[in-house]
């Protein structure tokens, strides 16, 4: 008897969380599903019509080339940051987590915005290259894909770090000096042993930032110049432009599912579960 | 800075009220539910407002920034030193989507909008807005263009041909064939991240007279030509979502030429350098913004439209030209517009004479598909 009340009594722990996911993500979600399938009217016309659109399947093959070019981009500086952390930096290991941590304080419209400044036709890069005689004419450095992925990889970077350095802490350092003591280079020590414990804080700092790129709306908007549009912000333009919540909540769907394919195909190639729940143990 | 914060709060919240509305009117939230879900965001008082409708408030709402501030000093406060009925503006942005959750929901808390032919036209036929009651509001104080059964014209505004001749090498391009014209007229150009008033110039740039503009788009081969020829220019376009935007493409040297509001060159005149701004409104197209009620509005039809009818005046609507550049809708305000700002008024008989007029009934039915064509011609 006393075991199953404390399994209850877990299940009381959770609840409140549980009944703000139901109420107010779960069901609207199923909100949306019911939408995209009755308006206008009832049947898959949104559903067809969207596989129809040229101009939807080019925005949902650049949303995720954009966000496969994001996780790339984070995990390889992402890996770097947190492998000098979690192994070199002693005295200045406070301030160099504080400098990951300290993006998430300022909102991501602002950082957008830091990025037309530095990256506009007369902004800083620009300038000072002008300036220093290395360029005639401004370069194109925003309103284009570019500028979109090189301000998303900023964006998301401390999504890859963080996994990586939970992994990274958890990794003892005696593998890596019985490697070098049997005779390996400092090289091979990290290829063979070192990196592949640090495959579970890859894959895990890979979903995070794959599935948030996918769903990104503010960055793009703000620094794509209109052409380059992902998925939400077609999503938004039918919803608030057309108030064609047919075709808007079709696309999110889709989206979700997309999604949902990923993680499937993920799942196929590495253990979720060790990836996602464990790291760092 | 204070703009930019006041301006997030009221979207938050509206939005947050949308979103609660919204599940209120598909039945995931019960009435009660619904209302404790408004007191809980902090925004009761104003929804309760129907409940105290003794209090008599107009609730105006427009799209925020300067032209909320205008709104208020030039229509607003003038109306309640007259009658002494207070009239607030709120600036978080009435579009369709909002108007016709708030109504579906039962819960309305907007008196009058600011909003557009093309939204009115769809929140006529979906039944979200009242008739215009002409009794009360003149029709012979509007361009007759601008007089609907279920909307009415508060200011004119113009699609218009800007350029920055600083970059251009003081060469600026006259027509919209020029606007197409990348070899003379080199450098990035800027339009609408939707048609309205954007398939217009590119017809005209094929070399379609102004006065058979619409009837070359009422085919689909017309609409294609437009369309083709946003395809062909396509690297040398930023598009702008919104009227600030379009704005800041041409004071952070974005963009050398546009196709933008009136109202924002307006802005622009004053703002860039002498020398580095002109817009045009040869080849323009005139749209008017509209006055929409929503059904069930809280302080009653008749006070808003005697509301309506006070912002007629034409010496207030030259106020509004003045301060923020939108036209007036009263054609006989135009006289009455001081000379320097002849030029830069919409509706002045000048430039009336060389634009055309928005046609919504042409939107009504073409633009869901010609918008889809358009964002496939500059992404795909």
């Amino acid at each position: 008897m006393p075991r199953l009340a404390d399994k209850y009594r877990y299940w009381f722990l959770v609840l409140p969380a549980l009944v703000i996911m139901i109420v107010f993500y779960i069901w609207p979600l199923l909100g949306i599903w019911q939408i995209s399938l009755t308006e206008p009217k009832a049947g898959i016309e949104n559903y067809t019509r969207m596989f129809d659109s040229s101009a939807v399947t080019t925005s949902f093959i650049l949303t995720f080339r954009i966000a496969i070019l994001t996780t790339i981009g984070c995990l390889i500086l992402g890996y770097i940051v947190a492998y000098v952390i979690s192994n070199f930096a002693r005295r200045a290991k406070p301030l160099m987590i504080a400098l990951v941590l300290l993006p998430f304080w300022v909102s991501v419209l602002i950082r957008s915005f830091s990025w037309i400044v530095l990256l506009g036709r007369s902004g800083i890069v620009n300038d000072s290259l002008i300036g220093a005689g290395l360029i005639d004419s401004p370069l194109r450095l925003m309103h284009n894909e570019f500028g979109v992925v090189l301000a998303m990889i900023h964006v998301m970077l401390p999504f890859a770090v963080l996994p990586l350095m939970a992994n990274m802490r958890g990794i003892s350092g005696a593998y890596v000096d019985a490697a070098r003591g049997l005779g390996a280079s400092e090289f091979t020590a990290f290829r063979k042993v070192y990196f592949p414990q640090t495959m579970p804080g890859v894959m895990s700092g890979a979903l995070l930032v794959f599935v948030l790129s996918l769903g990104f709306y503010i960055t793009p908007a703000l620094l794509g110049g209109g052409r380059v549009l992902m998925i939400s912000e077609y999503i938004t333009y039918q919803i608030q432009e057309f108030l064609n919540w047919g075709l808007g909540s079709a696309l999110s769907v889709a989206l979700l599912v997309a999604t949902a394919i990923v993680i499937l195909i993920a799942a196929r190639f590495v253990n979720l579960r060790s990836a996602l729940l464990e790291r760092g143990s | 800075m204070t703009d930019f914060n006041d301006t997030t709060d009221h979207e938050a919240k509206a939005d947050l009220i949308e979103i609660a509305a919204y599940k209120y009117k598909e039945g995931l939230l019960t009435r009660r539910g619904f209302l404790s879900a408004m007191a809980a965001l902090g925004v009761l008082p104003a929804l309760g407002s129907k409940a105290m409708a003794q209090a008599k408030e107009i609730i105006v709402v427009n799209w925020g920034g300067r032209a909320s501030e205008v709104l208020q000093e030039v229509l607003c406060d003038t109306y309640t030193a007259e009658t002494g009925i207070p009239v607030i503006v709120d600036g978080s942005g009435p579009s369709g989507g909002k108007i016709r959750a708030m109504v579906e929901s039962g819960a309305v808390v907007w008196d009058l909008c600011d909003s557009g032919m093309g939204t009115a036209l769809i929140l006529t036929e979906q039944g979200i807005i009242q008739p215009i009651d002409y009794s009360i509001v003149d029709k012979d104080k509007v361009l007759p263009a601008a007089v609907y059964e279920y909307a009415v014209g508060n200011y004119v505004y113009s699609y218009v041909l800007a350029a920055n001749p600083k970059m251009l090498g003081g060469n600026v391009p006259q027509t919209w064939e020029d606007v197409w014209n990348t070899k003379d007229f080199p450098g990035m150009r800027t339009f609408r991240k939707s048609v309205r008033g954007m398939l217009e110039s590119a017809t005209m740039a094929q070399g379609v007279p102004m006065a058979e503009v619409y009837d070359a788009l009422g085919t689909d081969d017309g609409i294609k030509a437009a369309i083709d020829k946003f395809r062909q220019l396509r690297e040398n376009i930023i598009v702008w979502g919104s009227g600030s935007s379009s704005q800041n493409l041409f004071l952070q040297e974005e963009v050398a030429i546009g196709n933008i509001w009136s109202t924002r060159a307006h802005l622009l005149k004053d703002q860039m350098d002498e020398g580095s701004f002109t817009a045009s409104f040869d080849g323009g197209v005139l749209a008017p913004g509209v006055w929409v009620v929503p059904k069930g509005n809280p302080a009653g039809t008749e006070e808003v439209m005697k509301f309506i009818a006070h912002g007629q005046d034409p010496k207030l609507q030259v106020q509004w030209l003045e301060m923020i550049g939108s036209g007036p809708v009263n054609p006989q305000a135009a006289e009455l517009v001081p000379a320097e700002l002849q030029k830069w008024n919409p509706s002045s008989p000048e430039n009336l004479a060389t634009q055309i007029f928005y046609n919504d009934e042409w939107y009504a039915k073409n633009q869901v598909a010609a918008e889809e064509m358009y964002i496939d011609a500059l992404i795909n």
